[in-house]
């Protein structure tokens, strides 16, 4: 598995993408699910950056699963907001009705193959878990990614 | 990196990514232009709900003056984020040849 920790700062985000460009040459995985990797990360990480109130670095980790990767974001210091319940977008309103913003987390379960989200209250951290595969297999138990703690 | 050239009577040449860190820089660029603008996106790679944002903010602002944005040679990973978006309802997309 493959783990690093961001500042909390848009900028950042070139960091990320360096960081998920390493991991995918040093998992060895398909190369075809990078875009969507970098989109979900960034709508999770622009998110946290933008209305997250902690100051703590936000970790990544990148895990080998049969066919792709599973990825956990884990934000310490945070609130409760569970990111796959969104509010909703009406995507069908002319251009005139609409206002940008609000899609990033609309889109993320229309790209990867499931996303999850935990909380936990006693450590106030938040774990997304979001899992990418060139099939609809299920991922490999024995790639080793176990429960983490902030 | 993103790299923006041409615009008022070319085509606007888009390429590399457009994120959240070079949304400001996209969307500064395109102000300046009027009219009906086309975006030439053979070259853009990757986009993100920033960059959806810079295209819905310059289209709207387009369409207030009685112009439009227009993308051509939109890849088919674009295509499936302007479908998901519901983009592909408001924008004139073009696919790639």
């Amino acid at each position: 598995m493959e783990s690093a920790a961001f500042p909390r700062r848009i900028d950042a985000l070139t960091e990320v993408v360096a960081f998920i460009t390493a991991a995918f040459e040093r998992l060895d995985a398909p190369l075809e699910l990078r875009r969507d990797v970098d989109f979900v990360l960034e709508e999770l990480f622009t998110n946290v950056v933008k209305y997250g109130r902690g100051v703590a670095p936000v970790t990544i980790d990148i895990a080998a699963v049969a066919g792709g990767v599973e990825v956990t974001l884990t934000e310490p210091e945070a609130e409760r907001f569970d990111i796959t319940r969104p509010p909703t977008v009406d995507t069908t309103l002319p251009a005139e009705s609409r206002r940008p913003g609000g899609l990033g987390l609309h889109l993320i379960p229309r790209v990867v193959d499931s996303v999850k989200y935990d909380y936990s209250a006693a450590e106030r951290c938040s774990r997304i878990t979001f899992l990418k595969t060139t099939t609809s297999a299920p991922p490999d138990d024995a790639a080793g990614h176990g429960e983490k703690t902030c | 990196m993103l790299t923006i050239e041409g615009g008022d009577d070319t085509p606007v040449a888009i390429s590399g990514r457009l994120d959240a860190t070079q949304a400001a820089a996209a969307q500064s660029y395109l102000d300046r232009l009027a009219g009906v603008v086309t975006l030439d996106c053979a070259g853009l790679e990757y986009l993100s709900s920033a960059g959806l944002g810079v295209l819905l903010k310059t289209h709207k602002r387009l369409l207030a003056s009685g112009g439009r944005l227009r993308l051509t040679e939109v890849s088919r990973h674009l295509q499936d984020i302007f479908s998901y978006s519901g983009f592909d309802q408001i924008l004139e997309i073009e696919p790639c040849r």
